[in-house]
């Protein structure tokens, strides 16, 4: 029987081979033709589909591959021993058939890069409480001859005491298990799993053991080329995602099995409420970050949340800082240029809101006033696209925040804002109110970077199904937006209850207070040691006699002083991860950014001290015979160095406040720690003015600091 | 007597400037030689080419049958042997006195600091100063400056001293005290060549006195032939501007 399909089969290719030559005569030039053996029979991996064409993740990443290399293959199933022969006398070209890359093989064979990671599992059937080898004793056990798995149960067929029945093919194994014959039997996991998915009623019990690589074999020493074309091809496949669409059509739960158990840095909005706001704890919550919590619960995967900002967390996710982006982001076409998106989870639009007292109910009345708008957001969108036709001006901001207080101190006339977003602030105590219908309804969705992230994209989605599907996506809207929204709102932020005094806020916000002042602290202090000696080293690289040397520090100098550090820091941030492929952890970058930037004014005042210092001392020193090396530590650097401390401790001070620009890369240090305070509590004036506060009385304990120094070292 | 140092066809540009244009001169051991001429004529050009803190741009500088303007020879052990006192002493601001002198011993002969600080007592004596041991640099006259100056040149025991015009920064009232340190060495035998306007002491202590101007050694005899009977025209012209002041 089993010969009979064989023959069949190989009859059936070798015609459609000879079918598809005549059929085009010019290609064959063109592109060689790969003679390829698999196994007649392993599923998932290779098997005759009910129109008996022969599919399977080894059948289709094989063409897949082709397609993308450029040459042609034609597989034949002519079963495992047979393909492992026919290669060996030179017949075939190449073999995929789940085969285990294993020491002895080597030998034979050459293999490919390893396209897929495989173990052995132990099954049981459904409903049984075995759920582990011990349980095993004395019990009877099926396997399939010949395979790893087979192999694997036999080792530890002692130690464990059990029987073992041996069959020819899977499906009687299996049966022997379902009808309670055996109790468990072994097999390689993708090939249970596979079995499972299409209805063998048996349980996956133990995790995959004895895990092994399969890989694509050709005879020891030949076809180099083609392994070479199998390699690039298949990195190709699994950066552009078509591998994971292969596997996951097989074996249906890649998603789920792609990101559980994994971390991902999700980046979001710091003032976005009621999507993204840190509540009275100084934690995260709103819808966006319910829901990506729920599912990643769901679907077994963990997530980071990075309270960015927009644009930053957007930029994160396109330099693959970030995995993905979830911050009430509208899907619009230009994004879509950049980003996937997963399903809309929330329908937004956005409305015009104006001060309470305003009189201002429609558009029209705009004509030649200023409009407040936040950076980036469809109500900026919105708000550009109509400002022609209406005649009114558009003023920018970077945070929700001072958008609305511009409209409330009456600078702004209006603002656009979504929905929800404006409904929320405004039960927050915002003093807007809305007056226009929600315009441009625009579907927010969870965006990871294009053609990047596939699984984390593909379980967000199933995992929003499954959310809306138990109630829990409606449960986690109504907490913020629901019919009992005003108590729910009152309630998460605690709005009547809290204390807005000075004093008030300074004892609710103490701990975030602290631990933002403490990272500014430590990345100042991390920075300017870094910084001192990137600057000693470039300054003193500007006075040695070498005119390479002095010429680098000075193009140094010039290239980190001439650069804001606010684009130096986004530029390192996510410019360098665009290049490399590689995060930085943002305190890296902040830490690189203040030690290239200080580091630079730092070298500059390094070569001007030493050149401040009076030649004669340098020609008295070299006269006694003196190196020019003992002359400087000796006599030079004592006097620079004097001239120097002033200027180091102004430099330390410039550091200190120039961390509060590192807040645009997402830095938890003082500035941003206000901002995150403020978007929620919605006090600027008051938030701002103890954030002042706490710099200045650093900044003053400082320069007491430097006086001291400088009175001691004055002497 | 023997040749301490011999310059041949020394040449120094800077830039298209001709400082020096072809300086040979001889010095013997123990002998002073006085280097007069007007300013800009190349007299600190030429006295610092013999230790190198200027490059020579051709020529060589024997000095103890080594030619020191080859790149390839050791330029700070050589100038251990030579010491140099300048016009502005250029003691080292951020050390005391004492440290000073000390310095050059103790990091390059590796001498023992109580060894060092013995020496260092015993050279400030000889210039008078040794009660200043501990002073600061910045709390002595002109004067005793540069008395700790040679004093600290005289450290690491050379066998020639150059002086740049060590006098004429100072005030009047204090060049004598110099001028005696710099007359009891040359009695004592030092090699020495020394820039200075002071033509009394040239009479007194050169044995020998070369007139430069314009990059060239114009004249060159003893205090005698050269203020008594100056042959070129340039030499009386500048003998008569100086001690006609
Ligand atoms: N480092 C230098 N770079 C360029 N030119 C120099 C340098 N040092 C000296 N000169 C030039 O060389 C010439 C000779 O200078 P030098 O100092 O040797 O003269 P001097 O005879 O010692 O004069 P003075 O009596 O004023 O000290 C001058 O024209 C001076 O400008
Ligand atoms: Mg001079």
């Amino acid at each position: 029987m089993k010969r009979k399909v064989l023959t069949a089969f190989g009859l059936l290719a070798m015609f459609a081979t000879i079918l598809f030559c005549l059929g085009l005569p010019g290609s064959k030039a063109q592109a060689k033709t790969y003679q390829i053996g698999t196994d007649v029979t392993y599923p998932p991996f290779e098997f005759a589909n009910k129109s008996n064409k022969y599919v399977g993740i080894d059948i289709d990443i094989m063409q897949a591959i082709a397609k993308e290399e450029g040459f042609k293959v034609n597989v034949k199933p002519v079963g495992f021993n047979a393909a492992v022969q026919s290669v060996q006398s030179g017949q075939l070209d190449g073999i995929i058939a789940g085969m285990t890359i294993t020491p002895e093989r080597k030998d034979k064979f050459d293999f490919g890069t390893p396209y897929y990671k495989t173990g052995a599992v132990m099954a049981v059937k459904k409903g049984s409480d075995i759920t582990s080898l011990k349980q095993l004793k004395g019990k009877k056990v099926a396997l399939k001859t010949g395979t790893a798995a087979a192999d694997y149960a036999n080792s530890l067929k002692k130690k464990y005491g059990f029987k073992t029945v041996t069959f020819d093919d899977s499906d009687n194994m299996y049966q022997d298990v379902t009808t309670g014959n055996s109790v468990a039997c072994f097999d390689d996991q993708p090939v249970l799993q596979y079995g499972i998915k299409h209805g063998l009623k048996l349980q996956i019990a133990t995790k995959p053991a004895n895990q092994g690589w399969y890989g694509f074999g050709v005879k020891k020493g030949t076809h180099k080329e083609l392994v070479q074309k199998f390699n690039a091809g298949l990195k190709k496949i699994r950066a552009n995602g078509t591998y994971d669409k292969i596997v996951g059509k097989y074996l249906g739960t890649t998603a789920n099995s792609k990101v559980k158990g994994k971390t991902f840095i999700i980046g979001t909005d710091v003032t976005f409420p009621p999507f993204e706001f840190a509540n009275k704890n100084n934690k995260y919550v709103g819808i966006d970050m319910d829901l990506i919590r729920a599912i990643a619960n769901e679907q077994g995967f963990k997530v980071k949340i990075k309270a960015l900002g927009f644009n930053a967390a957007v930029q994160a996710v396109e330099s693959g800082q970030a995995d993905g982006v979830i911050a009430g982001m509208s899907i619009t076409n230009e994004r879509k240029a950049q980003f996937d998106f997963s399903k809309p989870y929330f329908n937004s639009g956005v409305v015009m809101a104006v001060a309470k007292n305003s009189k201002i109910h429609k558009l029209s009345q705009l004509k030649g006033k200023k409009v407040a708008v936040k950076t980036g957001t469809s109500g900026a969108d919105y708000a550009n696209s109509i400002k022609k036709k209406y005649g009114f001006k558009v003023v920018t901001f970077d945070d929700s925040n001072n958008m609305y207080q511009d409209v409330t101190t009456g600078n702004s006339i209006a603002c656009f804002e979504d929905h929800p977003v404006m409904q929320y602030a405004i039960k927050q105590g915002t003093k807007l109110k809305i007056v226009t219908k929600p315009a441009l309804n625009a579907p927010y969705g969870f965006a990871v970077k294009k053609g990047h992230n596939k699984a984390l994209l593909q379980a967000f989605n199933t995992g929003l199904e499954d959310l809306k599907a138990s109630g829990t996506y409606d449960t986690i809207k109504a907490k913020y937006l629901g019919a009992d929204e005003i108590k729910t709102a009152a309630k998460t932020s605690g709005n009547s209850a809290e204390d807005r005094t000075f004093i008030g806020l300074i004892k609710q916000n103490k701990g975030a207070l602290l631990s933002g002042l403490q990272e500014t602290l430590w990345l100042t202090v991390v920075s300017i040691f870094f910084a001192t000696i990137f600057g000693v080293l470039v300054g003193l690289m500007g006075v040695v006699p070498n005119k390479f040397s002095r010429g680098t520090s000075t193009t140094l100098i010039y290239l980190f002083r001439g650069m804001p550090l606010l684009v130096l820091a986004l530029f390192i941030y996510t410019g360098i991860p665009s290049l490399t492929g590689q995060k930085i952890p943002a305190f890296i970058a902040g830490v690189v950014t203040l030690t290239f930037n200080e580091g630079a004014y730092i070298a500059a005042f390094v070569k001007g001290g030493i050149q401040a210092v009076d030649p004669g001392q340098m020609e008295a020193a070299r006269s006694l015979g003196l190196p020019f090396g003992k002359s400087m530590r000796k006599i030079i650097l004592p006097q620079g160095i004097k001239i120097m401390v002033p200027s180091f401790i102004n430099q330390f001070i410039i550091t200190l406040k120039d961390t509060s620009i590192l807040s645009i890369i997402g830095l938890l240090e003082l500035t941003q720690t206000g901002k995150i305070i403020i978007a929620r509590n919605l006090e600027g004036f008051k938030v701002w003015t103890i954030v002042a506060a706490i710099y200045l009385i650093i900044i003053t304990v400082l320069t007491w600091l430097s006086n001291w120094v400088q009175r001691r070292t004055k002497v | 007597m023997s040749e301490k140092v011999k310059v041949t066809n020394l040449v120094k540009t800077f830039g298209d400037n001709e400082v020096l244009k072809g300086i040979n001169l001889t010095v013997q051991n123990n002998e002073v030689v006085v280097i007069i001429g007007p300013s800009g004529s190349g007299k600190s050009t030429l006295l610092r080419n013999l230790n190198k803190l200027e490059e020579p741009t051709s020529g060589s500088i024997v000095i103890d049958n080594v030619d020191i303007a080859r790149d390839d020879v050791d330029i700070n052990s050589v100038r251990e042997n030579i010491g140099m006192v300048f016009q502005h002493f250029n003691l080292f601001k951020n050390l005391s006195v004492g440290e000073n002198i000390m310095l050059a011993p103790v990091e390059l002969k590796k001498e023992a600091k109580d060894e060092a600080e013995d020496q260092a007592k015993k050279l400030l004596a000889t210039v008078g100063l040794e009660e200043k041991f501990d002073a600061t640099v910045q709390s002595l006259s002109g004067g005793q400056q540069q008395r700790v100056a040679i004093a600290r040149a005289l450290a690491m025991n050379p066998d020639i001293m150059l002086f740049d015009e060590p006098t004429s920064a100072l005030d009047p009232e204090m060049v004598g005290d110099v001028l005696e340190v710099m007359k009891r060495l040359a009695k004592q035998g030092m090699t020495m060549v020394v820039v200075t306007h002071e033509m009394g002491f040239a009479k007194e202590v050169a044995d020998r006195v070369v007139f430069v101007d314009d990059g060239q050694i114009l004249e060159e005899g003893t205090p005698e032939q050269i203020f008594e009977h100056p042959k070129n025209e340039r030499l009386q012209d500048f003998l008569n501007k100086i001690l006609n002041v």
